[in-house]
């Protein structure tokens, strides 16, 4: 038998151990399904607590899958939450009996985060209440199973509106929270999870309590950006602002670094009330610019705008016409080019949501085009968070991989600006470590235009941009899933390690969310 | 008659890939194996980088009784009648040299499924809304009422003759066996796994070091003598490459291989509720290697499945259009423009090849030419060609070529 030597006092390298393998940590992230032990004494504790579970194929059968569309799971019961009551009766009777329980809100996570393999599913938008609005303190206490459109059609009523949320209609607010939530606002206000001012989170072990930057500090700074490991959150407070319409302005780049370096000149300067770049292809780049107020505008308009290196609409049209006329082997590019632009740009401009030239409502303007333009069964939207100096390289080198997986496919980059006093939220979430002001972010979104792909063909797609992340010392928007592989090779085994600590302290059983990362 | 969702027959790789699949998503899953479990299994057990990933993401880290000795693989060993050996290292590392025997076993538990092992495939009747699968446990007949069975037993597949009953005859077959020889002194690297190009040893010769002794296998057309193909081929070690080996051991074993479909995009995915997965529909990776492939397109089996019953759409559809992206990285292993101007394989054969002087390129190529003569006789040519140049005008193989 053939053994290699191996030094004394050493052990030589395993070569099917951990680092064999290139690419992706050597780790279990399609997780086993919970084989069931113990779940009709835990569905009668539950019972007794007065805890409704429904048991039904149907009822199980319609959380069997996420935005994302592949991975496919089913829970063994679900509950609908009603109250923190509620869900604290159910975590305290899943501790006792090791019932896993994985925890819902709109079900908008793409890697299967919030898809149960066996166990309870815990279905949170049966909590979506508005509690209370205070106008003059700018707050509001929302139940956090809310979406963030009803929150913001409750808050137009008191001529009132969010700081950031995401760009879809269903997200949860409690979801959220616990994850990040960017908007074209996000460079001057931070990410949704930033407005949070205290919570009210029901702890894996299932106690009550309520926690903000002045109370139960520590727990605080784990729920926010904590992927739902270190409990539910079940209300929230949040900032809110007076509502404003806003005036849109467009322009249009045919490279993706100038206009990354425009977006970026334009946040330092905080010039603009929101910005981002939505592109088609690499070929056609959009830096969107809006206004709350016209004295912004004007300042932009005077100080910024003939700065900016993007075309108007049409003198992008004429360049763009002279780019294909020198290429016809490129003409079904160009063809694409016209056809979405004919299909998308309308819906930012559709005349019901705008008045006197300004567009009324962004979160259905936004939201509506997103689903209808971008949305598709399979929401695979890898992304890669970094630090603005990286941000170029790495949009530069995802693009890449986009073309070779894709036909046609969508890049969003926005700015995410940080609070330097929340750092302790930042550590282990989607903000890049080494982020100083502003982390920005892209997300890689291909176009699957009813093709029918296989999860192996995404999930290769999503390897590529995420071993981008690792190269560059990135992080990402979400974690979870087959992005459980990630975590340990872009944090540290010492810093993955202390968190794991404290989530085996705060639920012992390993019963929340507990494949989602680690 | 027991009623479940989903029937796999076979408890292979494909199998494991497949149930892990449905299981997860709640669907009641038996598998059928005509052995009893953990059975043994011939292969070289060698797993390409993308498989060793696949089985990691999903079954976990590998226990070593699921490893034969040396553990893993470096790569590939290229061997020409020039006496020229191009050494490849895989792509993505090292991969594991699986004991197919506790593999296998390993990942249908890991699964989650329900086994019915000592169970043999009888035969089916397909129903239109569920499938009848007829069996024989230890003996006694026994009966399966499905929604749809997963056909993953192989290259002699049964299943696939209860569905094509005429397709074993429209396929040449080939046979693989290998021998087992205690070794004296063998200078090649135990860390590869080495595969000679030379029409004179066979259509399939490779060799390489498990648990202290030698492989020395050979493929061939079937109706050739295996005992001689193989005398042959360890003379030529002996005497080309100072490979001294005692006389093989009595465990020697082999089995039939339909190698093929893959090359000529001629797969065999089913009809109707029944779906064909892994080596029994035809894949097969450029060096022989199925493992990958199975895991794959089995996993993609139970993704069809699932996916058919959400969308209420009949499962074939949703197969082979899922399954076209499978196809495409396994038939563009074989697709001659592929090879040339891509890297289709796991191992960088180009570079390999830039490495040698050009009087060695020039034998190499000349080697590979000599070599690929030996498959005239199947007149895969044109097929060959056709789907090569398919592929850049379509972006994929048709699939208006598989059954």
């Amino acid at each position: 038998m053939n053994i290699p030597p191996v030094e004394p006092g050493t052990v030589g390298p395993c070569p099917v151990a951990p680092d064999a393998l290139q690419g992706i940590k050597r780790q279990q992230t399609n997780p086993a399904r919970w084989n069931g032990a113990g779940w009709q004494a835990f569905v009668a504790d539950l019972r007794t607590a007065g805890v409704e579970l429904a048991e039904s194929r149907a009822a199980c059968g319609a959380y069997a899958t996420d935005a994302g569309g592949t991975a496919y799971g089913q829970p063994h019961g679900v509950a609908i939450a009603r109250s923190a009551g509620e869900v604290a009766a159910l975590l305290r009777t899943a501790q006792a009996h090791r019932v896993p329980v994985t925890v819902r809100g709109g079900g908008l996570t793409t890697e299967g985060e919030s898809v149960a393999y066996g166990g309870v599913l815990l279905d949170m938008t049966g909590m979506s209440r508005v509690l209370a609005i205070d106008a003059t303190a700018l707050t509001v206490r929302v139940e956090a199973g809310i979406y963030w459109h009803s929150l913001a059609e409750e808050l137009r009523r008191e001529k009132l509106d969010y700081l950031s949320a995401p760009l879809n209609l269903t997200s949860s607010v409690g979801g959220t929270l616990g994850v990040g939530g960017i908007d074209v606002n996000s460079a001057r206000l931070g990410c949704s999870a930033d407005q949070a001012l205290s919570l009210q989170v029901v702890t894996p072990t299932g106690e009550i309590v309520e926690c903000s930057d002045t109370e139960n500090v520590e727990l605080f700074q784990r729920v926010i950006l904590g992927y739902g490991q270190f409990g539910v959150i079940t209300e929230a407070t949040l900032r809110v602002r007076p509502y404003t319409p806003l005036s849109m302005h467009y322009y249009y780049y045919s490279s993706l670094r100038t206009a990354i370096e425009d977006l970026q000149m334009l946040d330092r300067n905080d010039a603009s009330d929101y910005s981002g770049i939505l592109t088609i292809m690499d070929c056609a780049v959009n830096l969107l610019v809006a206004f709350d107020s016209d004295e912004r505008e004007a300042a932009f308009r005077r100080d910024w705008e003939a700065r900016l290196r993007g075309h108007g609409e049409f003198g992008f049209a004429l360049c763009m016409l002279g780019h294909y006329a020198l290429r016809p082997w490129k003409a079904g590019e160009a063809l694409y080019l016209l056809k979405r632009k004919q299909a998308v740009f309308p819906e930012f401009r559709r005349p019901e949501y705008m008045r006197d030239n300004k567009m009324h409502d962004r979160s259905v303007v936004f939201s509506r085009a997103v689903w209808k333009h971008w949305g598709s069964r399979n929401m695979v939207i890898p992304d890669l968070a970094t630090p603005a100096d990286k941000f170029v390289a790495a949009v530069e080198r995802g693009n890449a991989v986009c073309r070779k997986f894709f036909a046609h496919y969508t890049l969003y980059c926005v700015g995410i600006k940080l609070r330097p006093e929340h750092r302790p939220h930042y550590e282990m979430s989607c903000v890049p470590p080494d982020a100083e002001g502003w982390a920005y972010g892209c997300e890689f979104e291909p176009m699957i235009e009813g093709e029918v792909y296989s999860r192996d063909h995404f999930q290769a797609f999503k390897n590529a941009i995420y071993d981008i992340g690792v190269d560059l010392g990135a992080s990402y928007y979400r974690f979870g899933g087959m992005m459980k592989g990630y975590i340990r090779r872009t944090f540290g085994d010492e810093l993955v390690d202390k968190h794991l600590a404290m989530k085996r302290r705060a639920d012992p059983a390993m019963i929340l969310n507990r494949d989602v990362i680690f | 008659m027991r009623n479940v969702d989903v029937v796999i027959v076979g408890a292979s790789l494909a199998a494991a890939a497949a149930a892990k699949r449905l299981v997860d998503a709640g669907l009641e899953t038996v598998i059928l194996e005509r052995k009893e479990l953990p059975r043994h299994k011939i292969c070289s057990g060698i797993l390409s980088p993308r498989g060793h990933r696949f089985l990691l993401e999903n079954f976990g880290p590998l226990p070593p009784e699921t490893l034969h000795e040396p553990t893993a693989c470096r790569g590939v060993t290229f061997h020409f009648p020039s006496m020229v050996s191009m050494p490849m290292d895989f792509f993505h590392g090292t991969t594991p040299h699986l004991h197919r025997k506790y593999s296998d076993h390993w990942a249908i538990q890991r699964s989650g499924a329900e086994v019915h092992d000592q169970t043999s495939f009888a035969g089916l009747e397909d129903r239109a809304d569920h499938v009848l699968v007829h069996a024989r446990q230890n003996g006694a007949p026994i009966e399966y009422r499905a929604r749809q069975v997963i056909g993953a037993d192989g290259p002699s597949s049964l299943v696939v003759r209860a569905v094509y009953p005429d397709y074993t005859k429209q396929i040449p077959w080939f046979f693989v066996g290998q021998k087992f020889h205690e070794i004296i002194d063998c200078p090649l690297s135990p860390d590869y796994f080495h595969f000679w190009f030379h029409p004179g040893l066979g259509h399939y010769t490779w060799s390489h070091a498990r648990d202290g002794r030698q492989i020395v296998g050979v493929g061939f057309k079937r109706g050739d003598n295996f005992a001689k193909k193989h005398q042959v081929v360890e003379q030529y070690l002996r005497d080309k490459h100072g490979v001294q080996l005692k006389p093989a051991d009595d465990d020697h074993e082999g089995c039939a291989e339909n190698f093929g479909p893959s090359l000529i995009n001629r797969y065999v995915f089913g009809k109707g509720n029944v779906l064909v997965t892994g080596q029994a529909a035809g894949f097969l990776n450029m060096i022989g290697e199925g493992m990958s492939c199975a895991l794959h397109s089995g996993a993609i089996s139970g993704e069809a499945i699932v996916e058919a019953q959400r969308r209420n759409r009949p499962v074939q559809e949703i197969y082979r259009k899922m399954i076209a992206s499978e196809v495409r990285r396994c038939s563009d292993q074989w697709n001659p423009l592929k090879i040339a101007f891509e890297r289709p394989h796991e191992a960088d054969f180009p570079e390999a090849l830039m490495k040698l002087s050009w009087r060695e390129r020039g034998l190499v190529l000349r080697d590979m030419w000599r070599f690929i003569v030996l498959f005239k006789e199947f007149k895969w040519g044109r097929q060959i060609a056709s789907a090569a140049l398919q592929r850049p005008l379509v972006g994929g193989y048709s699939m208006q070529r598989w059954l």
